[in-house]
């Protein structure tokens, strides 16, 4: 159906799209970010960030500001408008919406899993639990005590019950079992997120099924690289690769055998478009590899705003005000910590 | 100073100065070995001083550093990773022990890390954003923790030495302006008291000297006269002559009267 979803896709979705560019608009951009490398403390980033649309969200904070203040706030702005577009949404884009922050979601749920685990206040974790991710029942996650039990009693009632469907054979829930089913559940994640941008048709399968690809790589390549030196078998590391993206399958099977950064990036060469994110990058260093993707995956949101009548402009915005906190977070550290000299090293501009 | 003029309140004999004597001889001995141990304390406290100031600027730009890698494992792994680390933690794997170290008789205190193994079960943290800024993170933050330990042992021994110093430089003192002063015045006084009993007993005995000897010739002039009288008498018996008898117990009661005059 592609092409014609221009015909009615203003029926349902013409007004949340003029919603999300409109905030596209109040994105930071490279002349704000100038004004702020400029700031001397945190009070005048706060000044000058009130006459950016994080102005009302920041007005009320007593003075002696710190980062965290920020961040929260910033990020408390974006959770309004997110949520804002949710209850405005009408199917599929509601569902489109939900997915965005299944992500998060699964973090939350970690986190949970792994306080109850040391015998946490759960309260005190619920607050710790990233805004966009929250559900309902996230509450009673902490009566769970094995992974069989988790999903019986909590999980089956949330989205992400079919994730679990891989995961479900580890029995008893340590550390490293649990940082391995976070990224299990991310893959059947991703992988269900892209089948469902698949069956939306049209532009919004092909900007999103780009991202994700791109957002499969990434992780991918992060994963090899953050999983050698660690007690993760070969064989472990491939089955937490998603099934698609560019690399998939014999990138994957690479990647899997690589011991070290350089081999990694020698399997990364040979595709074109990570050859070039790899070529910023001097020999033997992993640092800037972050910040480089980064990079990409901003380009890569910013052109999906090139074109019209799809929902991709919700993943990318969504994914863009992210970018953007992560860049308020640095500058206001860097400022916070002295450390004016390495503040463009984490600056990723968005327009 | 305050201990001058004053002295030990004493009975001034010679086995008192014997006593003092020993006490003062005493003294100097433990004023010699505290100035030395004094002496070594502070060659010691100056070191720490030193290692002190190096530690600071190091833990500074430690702190500093990990700080800030801190802020690149957030900017990479997300503002929340803060959280999963934390949760990921059960007990402390940088743990320190104390230690005794002996300076010139002080006790100082000493620090020392230790990490229990086994216990790091962070390695997977971030495995698919930013696994290696959380690990270049933690080995930061390990180091400073190592920075921190040694200064707190320094500082630690920093101030017992100091406490230290403070009380054997006051013993110090107060063997060299107080007590010392007090024996040696008191010695002076005890030598000058003798000096002055042996004066009036060498007075004594000179004038008691003169009085024998005076006595003795008293003695000898009266014996001498009674001699003479009884002589006399002799004669005059002899003679059988009254008036001559007169005169001469006249010229006697004259002698007599002479005497006792004299």
């Amino acid at each position: 159906m592609y092409g014609f979803e221009a015909l009615t896709f203003n029926i349902h979705g013409g007004y949340l799209e003029a919603i999300v560019r409109g905030h596209r608009g109040g994105l930071l951009t490279a002349v704000d970010y100038n004004n702020l490398c400029q700031c001397e403390t945190l009070d005048d980033i706060k000044m000058h960030l009130s006459a950016t649309e994080y102005g009302p969200y920041l007005q009320n904070e007593p003075s002696p500001l710190r980062t965290t203040t920020i961040v929260e706030k910033c990020t408390q702005k974006l959770v309004d408008e997110y949520k804002h577009m949710l209850t405005q949404a009408t199917e599929p884009l509601s569902t489109f919406l939900e997915y965005i922050t299944y992500g998060h979601m699964i973090d939350n749920i970690v986190l949970i899993v792994t306080g109850t685990l040391h015998e946490r206040d759960v309260h005190e974790l619920l607050e710790k639990c990233h805004p966009l991710g929250m559900f309902e029942s996230i509450a009673t996650l902490a009566v769970a005590q094995n992974m069989r039990e988790l999903y019986r009693l909590v999980l089956v009632d949330t989205p992400l019950a079919p994730y679990f469907s891989e995961c479900i054979t580890s029995e008893d829930l340590d550390e490293m079992n649990i940082e391995i089913m976070r990224n299990t559940l991310y893959k059947a994640y991703l992988e269900d997120f892209y089948k469902f941008c698949k069956k939306l048709g049209g532009a919004t399968s092909e900007i999103m099924c780009d991202l994700l690809s791109f957002e499969a790589d990434r992780r991918a390549v992060n994963i090899s690289i953050n999983s050698i030196g660690t007690e993760l078998t070969r064989d472990d590391r491939r089955k937490l690769f998603s099934n698609f993206g560019l690399l998939y399958p014999y990138g994957h099977e690479e990647l899997a055998l690589c011991e070290d950064f350089d081999q990694v990036r020698g399997v990364m060469e040979k595709y074109p478009t990570y050859n070039l994110i790899f070529a910023k990058l001097s020999y033997g260093e992993s640092q800037m590899l972050d910040k480089a993707f980064y990079e990409e995956e901003v380009k890569r949101l910013c052109l999906a705003f090139e074109q019209q009548f799809h929902y991709a402009v919700f993943f990318a915005y969504v994914r863009l005000r992210e970018q953007e906190i992560r860049n308020l977070m640095w500058i206001s550290e860097c400022v916070a910590q002295n450390q004016k000299s390495r503040i463009h090293d984490g600056i990723v501009y968005i327009f | 100073m305050s201990g001058q003029g004053q002295r030990l309140n004493v009975v001034p004999t010679v086995t008192v100065l014997g006593v003092v004597k020993a006490r003062l001889i005493g003294a100097t001995k433990g004023h010699q070995l505290l100035k030395k141990k004094s002496d070594a304390l502070t060659v010691q406290f100056r070191q720490i001083l030193k290692r002190i100031v190096q530690a600071k600027e190091t833990m500074g730009d430690s702190l500093k550093a990990s700080s800030f890698s801190l802020t690149e494992a957030k900017y990479t792994a997300g503002d929340s990773i803060k959280y999963v680390v934390l949760e990921n933690v059960g007990s402390a794997t940088v743990k320190v022990r104390a230690k005794q170290d002996n300076v010139a008789g002080v006790k100082l205190p000493k620090f020392e890390y230790f990490t229990e193994a086994g216990e790091t079960k962070n390695d997977l943290t971030g495995l698919a954003r930013g696994g290696q800024q959380i690990q270049l993170c933690r080995s930061s933050f390990i180091k400073a923790v190592e920075v921190l330990v040694e200064l707190a042992s320094l500082q630690t021994s920093f101030l017992t030495l100091d406490e230290a110093i403070k009380t054997t430089n006051r013993r110090v003192n107060a063997l060299e302006n107080v007590v010392k002063p007090k024996l040696e015045n008191t010695i002076s006084y005890i030598k000058g008291e003798l000096d002055e009993l042996e004066r009036e007993e060498f007075f004594r005995l000179k004038k008691i000297q003169g009085f024998k000897r005076r006595e003795v010739e008293k003695q000898m002039l009266l014996n001498k006269k009674h001699a003479e009288v009884a002589a006399l008498k002799q004669t005059a018996s002899l003679n059988g002559g009254r008036g001559q008898s007169d005169n001469n117990l006249l010229q006697l009661e004259a002698d007599a009267d002479e005497d006792i005059i004299f």
